[in-house]
């Protein structure tokens, strides 16, 4: 009798053990989105509640300095792009770029400010720009400036290094297009300082030491 | 008088920039998400030489889409003054608003809002303003809201039309807010609030300019508010219809 008993827990185990890890073995896909008009913290509540409309929706996350929110949801619903974005637009927010990492690897990106044509013909140059900013809002700020230029494929800010990595098409752009680009934005790259103005316009939280020039 | 400026003057200078919630006594034009749902309360204690009114509005407010609101207060009043008292329902409002200018930007956003309140005549006929006068009247305005993660901006103008009393009335809001702790999501907010009503009741000549002080401690979708409003300018007003203050007590619940 003992041993039925105990036998019959260890399978109660294991069956338990099995149903979770088929739970957490659930593929999710990764959703970015850059949401602009996150002016409070209630702000980000209200978009975080309308995307619950999404059910199944998992590790929701908005960062309110950089309007950057994320968040998991089932591969097999097949979420698109477009039913993102509009649901972002239907919260009262406006979305920018946004991100899917599909669980089997593959990356969507929604479409940029700027569509930038690219051939097989194509050759991509590669180039690291020194651009100063301080915090999550500055890269914001940075990457939505360079999602505005033709001619941009990619596009990351690192903090630390204050470098700005970009892949760009020099038949549609170039470096000091990107750096003038940049500081129009608001933030000083070696070839253009941002003016006294756009500097001063900045929020508190982005503040950068400036470039000398 | 010069002790309040000398509070709000080190209240704004101890401040720091960080993103806030919704204004006490103004109203705001930014709105949570469409299909819903918020409840709200913000009791007003209001005392004058004739004497005080206790005033306790059920808010419930609906957003049928991202731009667009209505929704129906239900106030209880109690009041006890020179000539009179008693207790009961007051004057039922129905409030619409529709955003139709809106502009965002990274960590900051500017909207625009018409905004209209229709006061039904079920309350007394005591003639206290916005509480209960048992007089149809009907509130047109814009609503206007700058907020950025550094403090938050909002003003109201608007006219109140009764055509059967003499409570017509422009009424000038405009409020600062500007919190306390680090932004952060969930949410969790201490907020401090400076708010200006100027309200001239031309039939009548009154003209009123209040100050109000506020307080607000929010947690993920719940919102308490704490708020005194004094007076700093009051023309023509008779004798016994001078204000003295108003407390507000507030909270309001998202879901």
């Amino acid at each position: 009798m003992k041993r039925i008993i105990i036998m019959t827990m260890i399978l109660s185990l294991f069956a338990v053990t099995g149903t979770q890890a088929q739970k957490n073995g659930k593929q999710m896909d990764a959703f970015e989105v850059q949401v602009d008009g996150l002016g409070c913290p209630f702000c980000a509540y209200g978009l975080e509640k309308k995307f619950k409309e999404f059910k199944g929706i998992k590790k929701v996350a908005i960062n309110i300095e950089t309007g950057d929110f994320s968040f998991l949801y089932p591969t097999e619903k097949a979420l698109t792009m477009d039913a993102v974005v509009e649901q972002v637009k239907k919260a009262g927010y406006t979305p920018n770029i946004a991100k899917i990492t599909r669980a089997d690897g593959t990356v969507e990106n929604s479409e940029a400010d700027a569509v930038t044509q690219i051939t097989g013909e194509t050759i991509l140059s590669e180039a690291a720009i020194t651009v100063a900013g301080k915090c999550g809002m500055c890269e914001a700020r940075i990457l939505k400036a360079t999602s505005g230029i033709v001619g941009i494929t990619e596009a990351a800010w690192n903090k630390d290094s204050q470098l700005l990595d970009v892949r760009f098409d020099e038949q549609q752009t170039s470096i000091d297009a990107i750096q003038k680009v940049v500081a129009e934005a608001g933030h000083d790259t070696n070839a253009y300082k941002t003016s006294e103005a756009g500097y001063a316009d900045l929020p508190g939280c982005c503040k950068y030491v400036r470039i000398e020039q | 008088m010069k002790n309040i400026f000398f509070w709000v003057l080190v209240c704004f200078a101890f401040a720091k920039a960080y993103p806030q919630g919704p204004p006490i006594t103004s109203d705001k034009p930014i709105m949570l998400g469409g299909n819903s749902f918020t409840t709200k309360t913000l009791t007003e204690i209001r005392n004058t030489e004739r004497g005080t009114a206790v005033y306790i509005p059920l808010m419930l407010h609906y957003l049928p889409t991202s731009n667009s609101l209505v929704a129906v207060h239900l106030p209880y009043i109690s009041y006890d003054f020179d000539d009179t008292s008693g207790s009961g329902m007051a004057d039922i409002k129905i409030l619409g608003k529709y955003q139709f200018y809106r502009k965002d930007g990274t960590g900051k956003t500017f909207r625009v809002v018409a905004k209209t309140l229709q006061t039904l005549p079920t309350g007394e006929e005591i003639d206290v303003a916005d509480f209960s006068t048992g007089n149809y009247s009907g509130y047109y305005g814009i609503v206007s809201g700058y907020e950025t993660l550094k403090y938050g901006l909002s003003s109201e103008i608007g006219y109140n039309w009764m055509p059967d009393g003499t409570l017509d009335e422009f009424r000038v809001k405009a409020g600062v807010g500007l919190p306390l702790l680090k932004p952060q999501y969930p949410n969790k907010q201490l907020n401090l609030y400076f708010e200006y009503t100027s309200v001239w009741l031309h039939e009548r000549d009154w003209y009123q300019l209040f100050y109000s002080q506020g307080v607000q401690y929010a947690l993920k979708n719940i919102t308490f508010d704490l708020a005194v409003q004094l007076p700093l300018v009051q023309d023509n007003i008779p004798e016994n219809r001078t204000y003295n203050y108003s407390v507000f007590l507030g909270t309001r619940y998202t879901f």
